[in-house]
């Protein structure tokens, strides 16, 4: 046995109750919160004749020092403005969930202040060019701070990955119509399911086949099909993995996660995929939320710079399609039923029943704000026609939400680098990685196929 | 000890069991104790995310063990 540790009763007050408390205890309800909270308040302004705008300033495409200096000495007390409500409703976030605001707030002043570097390197056309988009810059240059030259490890408190992209999500939602997720999600669950019950078996069965734990297998194997670290974190707990469990399979999905961001975009280019299609092909085969956005928002700013057909947001809607409505929302059913398996099959336990309550429990909430926002801006825009919506709807109201949400995924794509420290991460070991790597490959072939032949002509004319 | 001990997710979503690791001593749920215990997970997920519902570490059987499973080994914390 191993050690055993004395009782902290400090840590013991703080535990998470599983019940109402839920609602500002976890991220998700808190990504709620403030995507729809912005929503919210963009369409108030809308409807009394202003707009959010004013807050959801972004640096200018530039290609001299000149416009570039020009647009910050206009815009400046916009952005002062701008983190002035973000310190502000992420203070708030985050302190209930338990983050300390004297490490949070000069974490977040920090992560602003590389966001707005990475935000105008994003937008120099010059860059763009040479296929430096803004998702690669901040991942590099995350990586390379935290990983050269190195950052306290309290600064993690203004990192939050997920908590970022889920707010993220829910502003997309937003600017994605209800009826277009109605329209384009059987296809993504129906392509998704395909391909989670066949990466999920390959990685599962090589595992075992090489002698793995069955616990380890279905930890990595949910890691590869449904959701990355997040699945992988939910299913160790489900079926009683121990406790290296997890940490092996988090290193795994990292390295590969983090390497597909650099190439499958850019295979994808390679191949001349159009942008919707390329995001579906990345929503099938990249393995966590905040690294396909990366992923498929480079490949729509790549489609795009490179006169392929389709727009920047197909790519990032296919993406949001396959991954968040097809994938992620099994998570809680993934648990249950290897939580049965697990207790019938691998470790009897007579008279012991799985809770069926886990399929709420661990399903990822934010993605019922994400469809509220749509359902909000879809019935609240009914009336207007094309024109009209194109005229004063989408510059007064949606288009700032999209810049908001795109600062959210900045932060994220930021933190990302800002948080992994590859050599704190646990030794994956070389059974682990292989039998997640042949998952991963299969993954990505019958994924290509699914999106680029099978579904092809449903994805490449995604929102036309 | 034995690694494969009664571990299991037990009783009805409110009706937590008397041996519930939710309320054991070797229980560690706290999200800051488990990204700090998990390198990387913060990384791309979070130990505040919902997927992870109450699950937390047992230090007994070094698994990670959902908060409603009823262990054979509980052991109440003291008051």
């Amino acid at each position: 046995m191993s050690r055993v540790e004395p009782i902290d009763h400090n840590r013991a007050a703080v535990r998470q109750s599983a019940g109402w408390d839920e609602l500002w205890r976890k991220e998700d309800w808190w990504a709620i919160w403030l995507g729809l909270g912005i929503v919210l308040l963009g369409y108030v302004l809308f409807a009394n004749g202003s707009s959010i705008k004013w807050l959801a300033v972004t640096p200018a495409k530039w290609t001299t020092f000149t416009q570039l200096s020009n647009d910050f000495s206009a815009n400046w007390l916009r952005y002062v403005g701008q983190f002035a409500a973000w310190l502000a409703v992420f203070s708030l976030a985050l302190s209930a969930l338990g983050h300390k605001a004297r490490e949070f707030i000069p974490s977040f002043i920090l992560l602003y202040l590389l966001s707005v570097g990475v935000f105008v390197i994003g937008q120099w056309q010059t860059a763009n060019y040479y296929g430096f988009e803004a998702p690669l810059v901040a991942l590099v240059a995350g990586l390379a701070i935290s990983n050269i030259a190195g950052l306290p490890r309290w600064l993690d408190s203004g990192f939050r990955v997920e908590f970022y992209i889920k707010t993220g999500i829910v502003l997309l939602g937003a600017t994605l119509p209800l009826t277009l997720i109605l329209w384009a999600g059987p296809v993504a669950i129906l392509q998704a399911s395909i391909i989670s019950l066949v990466t999920f078996f390959v990685i599962y069965f090589v595992a075992v086949k090489l002698g793995l734990d069955k616990r380890l297998a279905a930890t990595l194997g949910a890691g590869g099909a449904v959701c990355g670290v997040s699945a992988a974190i939910a299913i160790a707990g489900a079926v009683g993995a121990k406790k290296e469990y997890a940490p092996i399979a988090i290193t795994t999905v990292l390295i590969w996660a983090i390497a597909s961001i650099f190439v499958l975009p850019f295979v994808a280019l390679a191949l001349h995929l159009p942008a919707g299609v390329g995001g579906a092909w990345i929503g099938t085969s990249e393995f966590a939320d905040a690294a396909g956005f990366a992923a498929a928002q480079t490949y729509g700013d790549l489609a795009v710079h490179n006169g392929l057909p389709g727009t920047s947001d197909q790519a990032v809607f296919a993406f949001t399609l396959l991954k968040v409505v097809g994938r992620d929302v099994w998570i809680g059913i993934w648990a249950f039923v290897l939580a049965i398996v697990a207790t019938t099959r691998w470790e009897k336990v007579p008279g012991q029943k799985t809770n069926v309550g886990q399929i709420w429990w661990r399903f990822p909430k934010f993605i019922l704000g994400f469809v509220i926002a749509s359902a909000i801006v879809t019935l609240v825009t009914a009336d207007y026609s094309l024109a009209d919506f194109n005229k004063t709807v989408n510059p007064a109201f949606v288009a700032p939400i999209k810049d908001i949400r795109t600062w959210a995924f900045i932060f994220s794509f930021l933190s990302i680098g800002l948080t992994t420290r590859f050599r704190e991460l646990a030794k994956a070991g070389a059974k682990p990685f292989f039998a997640f790597s042949s998952g991963a490959i299969v993954n990505i072939a019958l994924g290509f196929v699914l999106s680029a032949v099978v579904f092809a002509q449903h994805w490449s004319n995604l929102v036309r | 000890m034995s690694a494969e001990l009664p571990l299991a997710d037990a009783g009805p979503a409110r009706a937590w069991p008397k041996r519930a690791c939710r309320s054991c001593a070797h229980f560690r749920d706290d999200p800051d104790y488990l990204e700090a215990e998990l390198p990387g997970l913060s990384s791309l997920s979070s130990a505040r995310a919902a997927v992870r519902a109450a699950d937390g570490l047992c230090l007994y059987h070094d698994r990670f063990v959902s908060a409603h499973s009823d262990c054979a080994d509980f052991a109440p914390q003291a008051r």
